[in-house]
């Protein structure tokens, strides 16, 4: 499996402390990432349930709606053409909003009525009851589809970026994660095997010493013996101290 | 209209009337639509009526519109053969009737042509009744008053617009008010005419108008409540051939409320017994409900009598408001709304 070993890097002191901090950091990140991929899901979940609802309600009000305009067409005869050919610019229009959750920006979208109506005249000799009525249910109709539209850019943005965050957060736990504690691993057994090493090569040279000694100590004594030398006499020519070796 | 002397032009016309009169639904045809479930099943069972197979070579499936379309269709196609055979002053009479759908494409054309929309795109959805020869000549006129002094001059409604609106006028106020400026003076110059015709055409007319008159009033000055209609705007607009005038119609132009709108209608008989029935609450009749079944009794007393023009009138409004009834009972099938499919206006 590619990308689960080990970081390349020279096994010591420095690199097992830099590789520790390494791990507390990339713990410390996964814990904050889940807290926020939760936070995230749980406005998910509110979001979508008020969909649901939005869109049942939606249904109603638009057959409502339709059956309003039947109404109006009934009592007033065709007013399509009076409608269509009066139009100039839009009377509701919307404005656009940010809201943060958890660092993600979400846009909400806001309606508001520009300019007066200008329809306010609009089947004066006939019918003009039915035409408010019909104006009021096609507005509450426009207010809906407005709440609708932000809730679901709302969905689309978040389920992105929840998406991001749980493969980051996987990414960490089990990508990032196990190959620092891999790599503290293999520092930790390199530093032990130096370390090792070292106290072989030591009590090699402990022995070497000793052995040397052991000659150096027999042959005095043979010459002591043989009456040519007169054992240890201080020298002042003598350089410091043998190596002191435990 | 002596009778013996009717005959001689207006016999073979006021006899096909009537036949047309009897091929308009009954109670019986209504009941059986409001049963159907679907589109088609209207259509079926309109197949077994007067209109027979007007809707067969529309492709499926049917919408709404279509039926709407075809059922004018059949009525603009009756009455210009009516009025094609006519002679003086039964044509004028029907030109007179004419005129009002005149004032509604004049109307569309007007606001089509400020918005700058191509001729051509408007002249399709103008009323096939109110077609007038100058009608292709609008285009050249940019601005209302343009378009009066080039175009509606020589049109038979320049006398409605001279009595009551000046050029100034045109280009400032609200289509609205200028559509109901027009309809008052045409409603006013129709009554006069029936009037000089006088004999039973006078009689049937005159109260059907008079009528039409005062329900106009009435029903501005309650849609004028709470919109930017000044009192005396809306005073102007009041026609003045009915039997509110000068006392009800001055009543009406300081009224506030609908309270007081009702307590004007109390002192004339037919229209507080209109106003009784009437209430926004959800199982009741609306005044507007209440209006049109009144004009719809009117139009079927009109006949009982013979010899007079008024059949036509009738005949035309009593075809108009079965086509509403017919695309109200569709648009309930076809929306599967039926809590208020009951709410078209039985004719007989």
């Amino acid at each position: 499996m590619s990308g689960k070993d080990r970081l390349a890097i020279f096994p010591s002191r420095g690199a097992q402390m830099l590789m520790k901090a390494r791990l507390a950091g990339a713990q410390k990140g996964h814990g904050l990432l889940k807290k926020k991929a939760d936070a995230l899901q749980v406005r998910f979940r509110m979001i979508l349930s008020k969909i649901i609802e939005t869109k049942t309600l939606m249904g109603e009000v638009m057959k409502e709606a339709a059956f309003s305009l039947a109404e109006a067409k009934f009592t007033t005869g065709d007013f399509n053409q009076v409608v269509l050919q009066n139009v100039t610019k839009a009377q509701i229009k919307i404005r656009s909003k940010k809201d943060n959750v958890a660092g993600v920006t979400l846009p909400i979208f806001e309606s508001y009525q520009d300019g007066s109506d200008t329809y306010e005249l609009a089947g004066l000799a006939r019918g003009g009851q039915q035409l408010s009525k019909l104006k009021k249910n096609f507005q509450s109709a426009v207010k809906l589809l407005v709440e609708l539209a932000s809730l679901q850019t709302s969905f689309v943005t978040l389920d992105e970026v929840i998406k991001i965050t749980n493969r980051r957060v996987n990414a960490i736990e089990h990508v990032i994660i196990p190959r620092l504690e891999r790599t503290l691993a293999y520092i930790i057994s390199e530093l032990d095997e130096l370390e090792r090493e070292e106290f072989y090569r030591l009590k090699k040279i402990q022995d070497k010493k000793k052995i040397i000694k052991d000659k150096a100590e027999a042959a005095k004594a043979a010459m002591i013996a043989a009456g040519k030398d007169v054992g240890d006499i201080a020298n002042l020519l003598d350089e410091g101290d043998e190596d002191l070796l435990f | 209209m002596k009778g013996c002397i009717f005959n001689i032009d207006g016999g073979y016309l006021e006899g096909l009337c009537r036949g047309f009169k009897c091929g308009i639904l009954k109670q019986s045809d209504y009941l059986n639509l409001v049963q159907c479930e679907t589109l088609e099943d209207l259509k079926l069972h309109l197949q077994g009526t007067d209109y027979g197979t007007f809707l067969a070579n529309e492709p499926s499936p049917l919408a709404v519109s279509t039926i709407d379309d075809k059922l004018r269709e059949k009525l603009v196609i009756e009455f210009q053969h009516l009025r094609n055979h006519s002679v003086e002053p039964l044509s004028t009479f029907l030109d007179f009737i004419t005129y009002s759908y005149m004032i509604d494409n004049i109307i569309l054309l007007i606001t089509g042509t400020l918005h700058q929309r191509p001729i051509s795109e408007l002249i399709p959805k103008c009323h096939p009744l109110g077609s007038f020869e100058q009608m292709e000549a609008i285009h050249v006129a940019a601005t209302p008053a343009e378009l009066y002094n080039a175009v509606l001059v020589d049109t038979p409604l320049a006398p409605f617009f001279v009595d009551c609106i000046s050029e100034q006028d045109l280009d400032e106020m609200n289509i609205e008010i200028i559509r109901n400026t027009l309809y008052k003076a045409y409603l006013e110059a129709f009554y006069e005419f029936c009037k000089q015709i006088g004999g039973t055409t006078a009689d049937v007319m005159c109260e059907i108008l008079a009528f039409e008159a005062d329900r106009r009033a009435i029903i501005i000055t309650i849609n004028s409540f709470g919109t930017e209609l000044s009192k005396d705007d809306r005073a102007k607009l009041y026609p003045r051939c009915g039997k509110l005038n000068p006392d009800g119609l001055a009543a009406l132009a300081r009224a506030d409320d609908y309270e007081q709108v009702k307590a004007v209608a109390e002192y004339y008989a037919e229209y507080s017994a209109l106003f009784e029935g009437a209430g926004s609450n959800v199982g009741d009749k609306t005044l507007e409900d209440k209006f049109f079944e009144h004009e719809v009794s009117l139009n079927v007393h009109a006949f009982l009598q013979q010899f007079h023009f008024g059949v036509f009138y009738s005949y035309l409004k009593l075809k108009e408001q079965e086509c509403r009834n017919i695309v109200w009972i569709s648009e309930c099938v076809a929306q599967k709304h039926r809590a208020k499919i009951d709410n078209y206006i039985p004719i007989f």
